[in-house]
């Protein structure tokens, strides 16, 4: 997808439509990016993060770092993948188990993603779901625009200004001031960081 | 004597209970950031519905099951 203001210059009305977008939906410009780079680090480190995972179920794990999930057993929380994510593993008797565990502050339960014997596919098929997640995430952002513009501006064609917004939020970096809140959270947050 | 206080205010209905939540606002009563909320429907844990141009809805009743469900 291009930025179609590239090839033409947005008019008066687009451009004030657009800035009105960007001030209503703030909030998914801001998450949104932050997140898609979460993925993409989880791409881009999924070697180490599984070297790490295998590592750290051969050596005995801090009590704080065991919980108990949905199925009953307990894991042992290895890497912090996400906010709330963790790579966890338990000991079984030909090895260890992979699972992908998100912790559920709202219902106070740790939920498994999917799980397996294999660190790096259980990695793999975690990240794969995160693509999908992210790309619902454009669609229903996409929907939202157009709803807004039509409500703001009714009778107006502003296709392009929706398509420029979308542009903009898929493609943006993340705000250095939204990365460095993170940098400091995942600091500060309990677990093997890799 | 005393006087029963008038109320000038017309009668108050009961609130309208909402079938259905923007995916904002169901962050907001999960208090999750809104990529929980799509990964949740990616996994099938929440089924939305659509409303006219496409956008999704989070239905009461899957947020209320989401958090009872065991």
């Amino acid at each position: 997808m291009s930025n179609p203001f590239e090839h033409r210059r947005p008019t008066e009305l687009e451009d004030k439509a657009h800035a009105k977008a960007v001030r209503h939906f703030s909030e998914h410009l801001k998450q949104f990016p932050a997140n898609r780079a979460a993925v993409e680090r989880l791409e881009r480190d999924a070697d180490k993060i599984t070297l790490a995972a295998n590592q750290a179920a051969s050596k005995p794990t801090p009590k704080e770092n065991i919980v108990q999930a949905d199925d009953g057993a307990q894991w042992h929380k290895s890497v912090d993948l996400m906010e709330n994510i963790h790579f966890c593993h338990r000991p079984i008797s030909c090895g260890a188990e992979y699972a992908v565990v998100e912790h559920f502050p709202a219902r106070g339960m740790n939920e498994i993603w999917n799980r397996g014997w294999n660190a790096g596919e259980v990695l793999k098929s975690f990240t794969q779901g995160q693509r999908q997640a992210l790309q619902v995430w454009t669609e229903d952002l996409t929907a939202q625009v157009k709803e807004f513009l039509v409500e703001k501006f009714p009778g107006q064609d502003l296709s392009r200004v929706a398509d420029a917004f979308i542009y903009k939020c898929t493609t943006q970096a993340v705000s250095q001031k939204h990365e460095l809140t993170q940098h400091h959270e995942q600091k500060h947050s309990r677990g093997v960081r890799i | 004597m005393e006087t029963v206080p008038q109320n000038n205010e017309p009668p108050s209905t009961p609130p309208v209970e909402r079938l259905a939540y923007s995916i904002q606002e169901a962050a907001d009563m999960l208090g999750v950031n809104y990529f929980s909320v799509y990964r949740l429907i990616q996994r099938g844990k929440l089924k939305p519905c659509r409303a006219l141009r496409g956008k999704l809805l989070v239905p009461r009743t899957e947020l209320v099951k989401l958090l009872t469900t065991e």
